[in-house]
């Protein structure tokens, strides 16, 4: 047994506040040996990024580590005054953030940013400090590094961004990096370069490593021993072959099962504990004949889409003098068609930048196409002329971040009723009963019609999306990343909400992510997206057993994989 | 316990500054006594048939022809000073009100509707209203006063058009920005009418930093009204505001008769800073920049 690097006994870090205090950190005790690689996985609220922020002592005010202790190479941190930790952070223990946009600084170039993070604790000189920050940077594998240390943030990409975060958290020769959620914010197959670099690195540097992060494959991939975290505890810890294959807590084991990359597809999910399940939604009375299962119904015709900004004429005439760089052209979807049969399920799949989300929102309306169009039961949703509108309400959405796509001014009764009243489905009277019966139907109490929907979790709000959705009484409903935002027992519920509404209402399904555990368990059929393209589409076997296009096979190589217990 | 409606949780964040409750205390007690104006003074300064001119500038304390006690003094036509600066306070309320209601009226329309609509409206209004911002408020509302005449309805337009940029800048800046969150696009994929998305939606969410803007310009309106009356081209003699009332009392002050003019001024200095504080905190409260 080696002497831990660190070591960390019965730590507690509180916030006070006018709420009450929040036992962020509720006596946790680990440790870690020099070179290893920890694992600390929980979901929101778990109290892991606290516990890495403790370490080194950027806790946010309140903040204040009120027992335990923190022992670095045998030092004892806690109490440690600010002159002192300065010292150590960046140095002895450095930290990669989650956001490479946010730790940078958009105004210094890369290398004046990593001749800094050195001058912090060494006296360099300017050439031996390009010098050295070159060579930093071609460890994290920048090419042409000569070159780009003189780029500013903005000139690189989400993942490149990352590796100079990186880049300068080893300047130092750190003993100890601290990454929470380091690859989190990226697309699945620079989150893998990133995984397998960094795994190299700390090899090859002797560095010890925390990882902390909500998704249990990517910590798999990585570390060797793996903690999981729940309100402030550590419920289990032990290396990480046993506890994803034989977890010994309820809670690992409830994480796990309710993956859907661990189920068959289609099949309801675990749910986390203490979850209801929801009544069944009422029936809609259909006064129009629709086409029956199975046969198609919502087509999107060779729809494209670009973006650009419009130049006034004073513009135009310094593009012509070459005064001034001509606007740029975005083409988000470039000429995409697709059928959708009723009753159907298709995953539009793809990176971020690929147009998945343009073209769903052209197929819910929300975009008018530059060009194609978008018909259902042979009628196009959108009206000809300037200003083209949408016409149909068959078609509804569902938003990626419940935060953000639901009025915080309005009741969630008011948000729910708002368009069936527009649009004479229901009349004045009979709001409350229509409200509380969708409520119901998605799992909610009745009663949180005259809330706010700030007083709600987003696994709730969520749902109160999918009621608003549901109460326009759609036969089409377009997901844009209806889960992604959302901890792992809550993205469960959440699919398994929209497996069985699905069945019970015949209700015909676009469903946009990036996350192939996810589409695989939901769609019938799969659509691959890249540059604007659909680039393959198949059913989801086929797709996932037999990918024919490169692309597709890059993609489905890059998720990790979670460790399967032999039976 | 959580507070249920946004109302509520703003009064609880609010009553946490004892400062800003002291002001709006302030605020509420002059508005009351504003209101209630013939009810809480001796004297009504309009009716020239009331005024002796044997009581002209006394001095607090006195005790003049009606057998009253003239608590902050009379001004040089015997007019009692505390009934002449609740009866100006009154006026001066009301012009704030009244034309910082309108400009946020019209503010309010034209800003959201230059955010909603975009395009060549947009640029035409926000580079007229981008102009105008330009001159101080007071020269525009100078010139517009001195170019309609004395009276209530000219003084009311003047003020209006020196303030309703800044309503329809803030309007626009916080509509567009409304505009492009998800709860807008989910509105408009119902589909509901644009209309109903910019009344119900929009509007409703672009508010906070209008009322920002509203607290501090009712008060800007009243010093500038003030400020307008003093220089003699606001509102006519018979109704004299603050603004009048001090540069009444201004050619006494230094011959010791200080309180026709310091008076007034204490008053409109005491509203107008209440006021602002009430702003500061709201504008502390609804900035999302400073929000825990």
């Amino acid at each position: 047994m080696t002497v831990p690097l660190l070591e960390i006994t019965n730590l507690k870090t509180q916030f006070p506040t006018s709420r009450g205090l929040v036992k962020a950190v509720d006596g946790v005790s680990f440790s870690v040996a020099p070179g290893e690689v920890l694992g600390l996985v929980g979901e929101s609220g778990s109290g892991k990024s606290i516990t890495g922020f403790s370490v080194i002592g950027l806790l946010d005010e309140p903040g204040r580590i009120v027992e335990g202790s923190i022992k670095l190479e045998g030092r004892e941190l806690v109490g440690l005054p600010s002159h002192e930790l300065r010292k150590i952070r960046g140095k002895t223990v450095s930290m990669v953030f989650q956001d490479p946009m946010m730790t940078l600084n958009p105004v210094l170039s890369i290398g004046t940013q990593i001749r800094l993070a050195l001058e912090a604790h060494e006296k360099v000189s300017a050439s031996e400090a390009r010098k050295r920050a070159i060579a930093a940077l071609t460890q994290v594998r920048i090419s042409d590094a000569e070159h780009k240390v003189d780029f500013f943030p903005h000139q690189f990409s989400g993942g490149m961004r990352q590796r100079v975060a990186i880049a300068i958290a080893i300047l130092h020769g750190p003993k100890l990096i601290i990454a929470d959620e380091p690859t989190t914010a990226l697309d699945v197959s620079i989150q893998a370069e990133i995984l397998v670099e960094m795994k190299e690195l700390v090899a090859k540097l002797g560095t010890a490593l925390i990882w902390i992060s909500h998704d249990l494959a990517t910590v798999s991939s990585i570390a060797q021993r793996v903690a999981v975290m729940q309100r402030g505890k550590i419920v289990e810890i032990g290396s990480t072959l046993d506890v994803l294959t034989r977890p010994q807590h309820g809670y690992t084991r409830g994480l796990l099962e309710s993956l859907p990359s661990r189920a068959e597809p289609g099949q309801l999910l675990a749910r986390g504990a203490g979850v209801v399940d929801a009544t069944p939604p009422p029936r809609i009375v259909r006064t129009e004949k629709l086409p029956a299962l199975g046969s198609p119904y919502l087509v999107i015709d060779a729809v494209s889409k670009r973006f650009e900004k419009k130049s006034g004429w004073l513009r135009a005439l310094a593009v012509k003098a070459k005064l001034a760089e001509p606007v740029m052209v975005v083409q988000a979807v470039d000429a995409v068609s697709m059928t959708l049969k009723r009753g159907e399920v298709v995953g539009l799949v793809g990176e971020s930048g690929s147009g998945k989300s343009t073209l769903g929102r052209m197929a819910a309306g929300i975009y008018v196409p530059t060009s194609g169009s978008v018909l259902l039961n042979g009628q196009a949703i959108m009206s000809q002329g300037k200003h083209p509108r949408k016409l149909t309400t068959r078609i509804q959405t569902i938003f990626q971040d419940p935060f953000s796509s639901l009025n915080g001014r309005m009741r969630i009764g008011d948000i729910i009723a708002e368009g069936p009243l527009a649009h004479n489905l229901i009349q004045k009277a009979e709001k409350d009963d229509y409200v509380k019966k969708w409520l119901s139907a998605v799992g909610l109490d009745p009663d949180f019609a005259g809330r706010y929907p700030h007083q709600f979790s987003g696994g709730q709000r969520q749902r109160v999306a999918i009621a608003r959705a549901l109460a326009m009484q759609p036969d089409v409903i377009v997901c844009d990343e209806p889960v992604a935002s959302l901890d792992v027992s809550i993205q469960a519920q959440i699919i398994n909400l929209l497996i069985r509404l699905r069945a019970e209402l015949d209700l015909t399904l676009i469903f946009i992510s990036h996350d192939l555990s996810v589409v695989r368990h939901l769609c019938d059929r799969v659509a691959i997206m890249y540059r604007g393209q659909i680039v393959e589409e198949g059913t989801a076997a086929e797709i996932y057993d037999n990918p024919r296009h490169d692309y597709t096979r890059r993609l489905l190589a890059a998720v990790p994989v979670l460790p399967v217990a032999a039976e | 316990m959580r507070h249920d409606s946004p109302v509520a949780r703003f009064w609880a964040d609010f009553s946490r500054s004892p400062v800003a409750v002291l002001a709006a205390i302030v605020v509420l007690v002059i508005i009351l006594l504003a209101l209630c104006a013939p009810l809480v003074t001796p004297q009504d300064p309009y009716d020239l048939a009331n005024l002796v001119l044997r009581d002209a500038r006394r001095a607090p304390g006195y005790v003049g022809t009606g057998g009253y006690s003239h608590w902050l003094g009379t001004d040089s036509q015997g007019r009692d000073l505390y009934s002449a600066i609740v009866y100006g306070l009154r006026i001066s309320l009301q012009m704030g009100v009244i034309a910082s209601g309108s400009a946020f009226a019209i503010g309010a329309v034209v800003g959201c509707a230059a955010a909603y609509i975009g395009g060549r409206f947009e640029a035409i209004v926000m580079r007229i209203v981008d102009l105008q911002l330009s001159f101080p408020a007071i020269l525009l509302a100078f010139v517009i006063a001195a170019v309609l005449g004395q009276g209530k309805y000219q003084l009311i337009l003047a003020l209006v058009f020196a303030q309703y940029a800044y309503f329809v800048r803030t309007a626009h800046g916080a509509a567009a920005a409304e505009r492009q969150k998800d709860y807008v696009e989910a509105a408009l994929s119902i589909p509901l009418s644009s209309w109903h998305v910019v009344t119900r939606h929009i509007l409703p969410n672009a508010m906070p930093p209008l009322i920002v803007v509203a607290t501090v310009q009712v008060a800007s309106a009243i010093a500038l009204e003030a400020t307008l009356s003093f220089l003699g081209v606001g509102l006519p003699p018979t109704e004299p505001s603050l603004g009048m009332l001090i540069a009444n009392g201004f050619q006494y002050l230094l011959s010791g008769r200080y309180w026709i003019s310091i008076y007034p001024g204490v008053a409109l200095i005491l509203f107008i800073v209440s006021l602002n504080l009430v702003g500061d905190q709201i504008r502390d409260q609804l900035n999302p920049r400073l929000q825990r």
